[in-house]
């Protein structure tokens, strides 16, 4: 089959039906840093697909002997949409980029100016209880609320922090800003929503993962119950369930081994299956 | 240095509104406020510095008085930590782009339930 149909093919489905089955497969958050592996290998495997189903269209037309004035048109059709694929995408990148860094500085001089600083953490007077992190390449912060101290034992606020500091640690900001990126570029048909709010679950996941690695679970989940039972609900926006999947991954706790490595692999043929079938071929043929 | 500001902030807090009803207060007012506590000895030049610091940050508001400015915070101590917070909560819903990263968002009622259900779990 020729080049271009099957690495749009492949586009096609990475954009749509994969990140969809993805985000319903549920135990996936199980096993939360071979998921986000997958994850992350299914959108680079579909951008790379996609761009180049594209150029390989415009080489196949082009390096015809002699290329007639269809064979130009398509060419050209072909090599146009990968121009826009690719400057969408980069000028996402730069736009998302530019604006996180600008609302993280703000809120960060703000915090620093207003919070008290008690163990590397910015304590800020006030009666809603809070934890966050404020992620950034140098100048990282730790932030939470006067009321959420009085609120926690110090076990939990133990997990809290430790929590916020693996975010912090694993530049969960990063992988976020990707998939943000992306879906900024392609709001609508690619199912790049899905996919930014499961990342987003994943990320927490992980978090918490890391952080009972050095306390108890049981601290974890109370501080949680604590923190998530006094924030207002906000309308119906919140069945969004991310807490209960973080419940879930922290009541069972149990590792899966089997289940990593085989979703870890996947994560591997999605990239290089395509690139040794199809890519390599198409690369080779041109020289 | 974000100490000072921290500093300089607090003292245009307390110093705001004391001038006759005149809303901000001079320079001069600050330095004077802030040299000699906890043993800091501040030339009047690094106090003007960090005004402008803060004026540049939009945290505090510059006037023009003659030849000099008057400062005031643009936000009261309690005005700014609310809108800080507000960041902080707001960041959690919002669709596009996540600057702050929470522990717990929003949570719903079948949230709470699973929390409770998995720490009764492990009691």
């Amino acid at each position: 089959m020729p080049t271009p149909v099957v690495l749009g093919a492949l586009a096609v489905l990475l954009a749509g039906p994969v990140p969809w089955v993805l985000s319903r497969w549920t135990d996936l958050r199980r096993t939360p840093a071979a998921a986000m592996l997958l994850w992350q290998s299914t959108a680079l495997a579909a951008v790379l697909a996609a761009l180049g189903a594209g150029l390989s269209l415009v080489t196949e037309r082009l390096w015809e002997d002699p290329a007639g004035p269809g064979d130009v048109l398509v060419a050209g059709l072909a090599g146009s949409v990968t121009v826009v694929v690719l400057a969408r995408l980069l000028l996402s990148g730069h736009r998302t980029g530019t604006s996180l860094r600008r609302m993280r500085r703000l809120h960060r001089e703000r915090v620093d100016l207003v919070a008290q600083v008690d163990g590397g953490v910015s304590v800020v007077e006030h009666d809603v209880p809070v934890a966050y992190c404020v992620p950034g390449m140098s100048g990282s912060r730790i932030v939470v609320s006067r009321s959420t101290l009085t609120r926690l034992s110090p076990a939990e606020l133990g997990a809290v922090l430790e929590h916020e500091r693996s975010h912090l640690r694993a530049r969960h900001d990063l992988v976020l800003e990707a998939f943000t990126v992306l879906h900024r570029a392609f709001p609508r048909w690619v199912a790049s929503r899905a996919a930014r709010e499961e990342v987003e679950v994943l990320v927490e996941v992980l978090a918490d993962r890391a952080a009972v690695r050095h306390v108890d679970r049981r601290a974890m989940l109370s501080a949680l119950l604590a923190l998530a039972g006094s924030s207002a609900p906000l309308g119906a926006l919140g069945s969004a369930g991310s807490l209960a999947a973080r419940a879930e991954v922290l009541r069972v706790g149990r590792p899966h081994p089997l289940q990593a490595a085989l979703v870890a692999l996947l994560a591997a043929l999605l990239l290089a299956v395509p690139t040794v079938l199809v890519v390599l071929p198409w690369l080779t043929g041109l020289g | 240095m974000g100490e000072l500001e921290q500093a300089v902030l607090e003292a245009l807090w307390d110093l705001d509104g004391t001038d006759a009803g005149r809303p901000g207060v001079s320079g001069r007012a600050v330095h004077d406020r802030l040299q000699g506590r906890d043993g800091r000895d501040l030339a009047y030049t690094t106090v003007m510095t960090v005004l402008d610091r803060l004026a540049r940050k939009d945290v505090v508001v510059r006037e023009r008085d003659g030849r000099a400015f008057r400062y005031a915070p643009r936000l009261t101590r309690a005005a700014m930590t609310a809108e800080l917070m507000h960041e902080a909560l707001e960041g959690t819903r919002d669709d596009r782009e996540q600057a702050l990263v929470s522990f717990v968002g929003e949570a719903s009622a079948e949230d709470l339930a699973a929390l409770r259900r998995a720490l009764d779990d492990l009691a």
